[in-house]
């Protein structure tokens, strides 16, 4: 009996460091939601550290093509962010799209993305598919 | 006219469902053999009606019946045939229907198969309770979810399918197969409710619904890699598996599946394990519901949109009922569940099926996990966010790789406990091979862990499947290996299947390069030892359909591979453009294309270019996992196997015993 103790135990302590590391791993990895002016306000109050989506529409007149990608700002109408973009933008990125840019502040507070997916609609979604993120082809380092 | 033949057809559905429940039900109470005779018989005036709704569907679609708000939606004029056809199942109501109509299939066979049976009242329950899975869905079709809606206004042409469903051929195959293996889990799921009910959970309903259990999950495997196919050849991003809620939806119910499939070995031999398996088929059933309310209640896009339709806190609710209902039974059977059998060593086949399952059921617990995860924060906490795709691959690498280590290793254990002896004889020379691999990709340059053993690994396993095949072809001689014990081979073959697939995911998920380059016409790039070089761009209509299309040459050491043309279209009921890649298929690595941004104002284009190894033997690996299931479908030759208590002592067994027992499947 004192076999099947220590077996249960040891079942126990498995189990606790295994859900340790799962929540440590998925707190890591989850990636937040935020409109511009969330973020920017976020930014200010110092946060923001991790990785976000960061939704808002291209501000008319700010894309400017760089050596590596795009630069150009998004706001959400009450915040402005500026968004270096590293690869070609999916096709259809242009000036007042919806777009969601996913990556992270930069110290200089420019945010750097590396994957920007076009908001689209409240269609209908296909089974397997996600909102059509994926046909943006654009993941490169996601 | 056909919507009302649809509706006409929906309520003779539901009341065969309700008529044939209350009959069975009343023939339960008073052992009235004849109510219970008469009572499956209404099963099949279930199927006759999903089949007349759906054949409503059908002529709808066909004759563009714009008056039917389905159709409407999702049907034009300038539609192709297939995509018209395909047009069940190209948005939620009409799944619903292909989803009644399924489930009505299988209940058929299901009566059909015991008609001998009927009235035993295992079989009654079973049917009482597939039957009242189906009453859910015939209700949801005349409530919230009704495919038959008319339209006040009947608009002079549609809207025509979402664009990503009229882009290939196989969207006619994968959502059906996802269907016939979702669904299918409801016979098992029948069967263990019935067997909770009765208190005859020995091993009868195992064996009764092994079949069944096999076929859902063969058409679930086939399905979910049809959909990784189809995620590859027509979303253009380059991968075909992205952790989406969607893609973890199909996954989760495998994931337990497939546990079930190998611990009802377990119990089949030693008897333990019931209560294990119980809710594992019942955790199945629950995870198939729980698919089809994220994949179809809009719950994905936002928790608060869901409540907008009663569908999703319909399917909601039926979970919960689902779950409570299974939970209840186990517990109210509880002391009676307990297994006569106990396992006695840590080194046997059953300790290898038990981590099997632990490791099945904590890798279906993380996938769940990321899955809720953002729609709980949501829920709870009013905070909007996704869980990573690092997380994913952070925590099922290492569960899949230990899960490989069993597949290696397990088939070799004999029962309850074994010898060194036995373990060096059966398992030196694999080992030896799956080391030598390891070397092998590491000198070749290999460098990650996880890759290094997922090849070592995958060679462990096929030289062991190899050796069991020797081993049955000296017993029964070459041609009758397989059918000697069709479960065993067959499984063995499955596992064949999944090395290729482990070993395609592995090379494609470290060893791929990805590039975009910009060109102009004429102008090339070199990625990856192939040349690419864009010829021109054209344009073109048809149908609903624009599309613009780069040709583009690919060309490796001076060898032409030809032309490609990945392309971009956009669809008027849509603002956004549906990529194409063109790929370069190979059995070494596949080159693909994708048409990043269109020709810009100076003519320049931005094309993807991805090299990605061994991507074809994950749709081959998928074919032999199919093959695997066909085979240990087949009846054997043997007798079937019967649970022996208590086994001979390792030392007694015979030699060739090994290749009688049966391997997961």
């Amino acid at each position: 009996m004192k076999g099947r103790a220590i077996g249960a135990a040891a079942v126990c302590a498995v189990a606790v460091v295994a859900i340790v590391v799962l929540g440590v791993v998925l707190s890591k990895n989850v990636v937040y939601f935020r409109t511009v002016s969330e973020a920017v306000e976020e930014r200010a109050g110092g946060g923001g550290d991790g990785r976000l989506r960061l939704a808002g529409e291209v501000v008319p007149g700010s894309i400017t093509e760089t050596a590596r990608g795009v630069r150009f700002e998004v706001t959400d109408g009450e915040a402005t962010a500026d968004v270096i973009h590293r690869g070609d933008p999916p096709d259809l990125f242009k000036e007042g799209a919806p777009v969601v840019c996913e990556g992270r502040w930069s110290e200089s507070d420019v945010f750097a993305s590396d994957r920007i997916l076009i908001k689209h609609g409240s269609e209908y979604e296909p089974p397997d598919v996600d909102s059509g993120e994926k046909a943006s082809g654009d993941k490169a380092s996601a | 006219m056909r919507a009302a033949l649809g509706v006409l057809a929906l309520a003779v559905g539901t009341s065969a469902a309700v008529l044939g429940i209350a009959t069975l039900g009343l023939g339960l109470r008073r052992g009235d053999e004849r109510l219970l005779r008469n009572g499956r018989r209404y099963v099949f005036v279930v199927l006759a009606a999903a089949a007349l709704a759906a054949a409503a569907m059908e002529w709808a679609l066909l004759t563009h019946d714009f008056s039917i708000e389905y159709v409407a939606e999702n049907n034009a004029r300038a539609t192709p045939l297939l995509f018209t056809i395909t047009g069940l199942w190209a948005a939620l109501e009409g799944s619903i229907l292909l989803w009644a109509l399924v489930l009505g299939g299988y209940l058929a066979f299901m009566a059909r198969r015991f008609r001998e049976r009927a009235t035993d009242p295992l079989v009654a329950w079973a049917t009482l309770t597939g039957l009242a899975v189906a009453l859910f869905f015939f209700v949801l079709m005349l409530g919230p979810a009704n495919p038959f809606k008319t339209l006040a206004d009947v608009p002079s042409d549609g809207a025509g399918p979402n664009p990503l469903l009229q882009n290939h051929p196989l969207m006619a195959f994968h959502p059906p197969m996802l269907y016939l293996g979702y669904v299918g889990f409801t016979v098992p799921f029948s069967f263990a409710i019935a067997a909770l009910v009765t208190g005859r959970f020995g091993e009868g309903w195992l064996a009764d619904t092994r079949r069944a259990t096999l076929v859902a999950w063969g058409f679930l495997t086939a399905g979910i890699l049809l959909g990784a196919w189809w995620s590859y050849e027509v979303l253009g991003w380059g991968g075909y598996w992205a952790w989406d809620p969607v893609e973890n939806a199909s996954l989760l119910p495998w994931l337990t599946g497939t546990a079930f499939i190998h611990s009802v070995i377990v119990q089949e031999r030693r008897g333990m394990l019931r209560v294990w398996n119980l809710s594992l088929v019942i955790a199945t059933f629950c995870l198939t519901i729980l698919g089809t309310f994220l994949t179809r209640s809009g719950v994905v896009d936002s928790v608060h949109s869901f409540t907008q339709s009663a569908i999703g806190p319909m399917l909601l609710g039926f979970l919960g009922i689902v779950a409570a209902v299974g939970i209840g039974l186990i517990a109210w059977r509880g002391d009676r569940l307990r297994a006569p059998g106990r396992i006695d060593s840590p080194v046997s086949r059953e300790s290898a099926f038990l981590a099997n399952n632990l490791l099945f059921a904590a890798l279906a617990f993380v996938v769940l996990l990321g899955t809720v995860y953002p729609l709980l924060a949501e829920a709870l906490q009013d905070r909007r966010l996704s869980v990573g795709e690092p997380y994913f691959d952070r925590m099922t690498t290492p569960i899949g790789i230990a899960l490989l280590f069993l597949m290696a290793a397990a088939p070799a254990l004999p029962w309850r406990a074994t010898t060194g002896e036995v373990l060096r004889r059966r398992l030196l020379v694999p080992a030896w091979t799956g080391a030598g691999v390891m070397v092998a990709a590491v000198v070749l340059g290999a460098r990650e862990l996880a890759q290094v053993l997922t090849f070592g690994l995958a060679a462990f396993a096929l030289a062991g499947i190899a050796r069991q095949f020797a081993v049955g072809a000296r017993a029964h001689g070459v041609a009758r290996v397989v059918r000697s014990n069709p479960r065993l081979y067959g499984g063995l073959v499955v596992h064949v299947g999944v090395v290729l697939v482990a070993v395609a995911i592995a090379s494609s998920s470290s060893y791929s390069t990805k590039r975009e380059v910009r060109l102009r016409s004429g102008e090339s790039a070199t990625v990856r030892g192939y040349t690419v070089t864009y010829l021109d761009s054209d344009r073109e209509r048809s149908g609903q359909k624009t599309t613009v299309s780069a040709q583009v040459r690919v060309e490796r050491g001076g060898d032409d591979l030809g032309v490609y043309a990945p392309a971009i279209s956009t669809f008027p009921n849509s603002t956004s453009g549906i990529g194409t890649p063109s790929v370069h298929t190979g059995l070494r690595e596949d080159v693909y294309l994708t048409l990043v941004s269109s020709p810009n104002e100076r003519g320049r284009v931005t094309i993807g270019v991805a090299v990605n190894p061994l991507i074809l033997w994950l749709w081959i690996g998928g074919g032999v996992m199919a093959l695997g299931t066909l085979i240990a479908l087949a009846p054997s030759l043997q007798r079937p196997f019967r649970r022996r208590e208590p086994t001979p002592a390792v030392g007694l067994r015979r030699q060739n015993d090994e290749e009688r027992e049966p391997v997961p499947v």
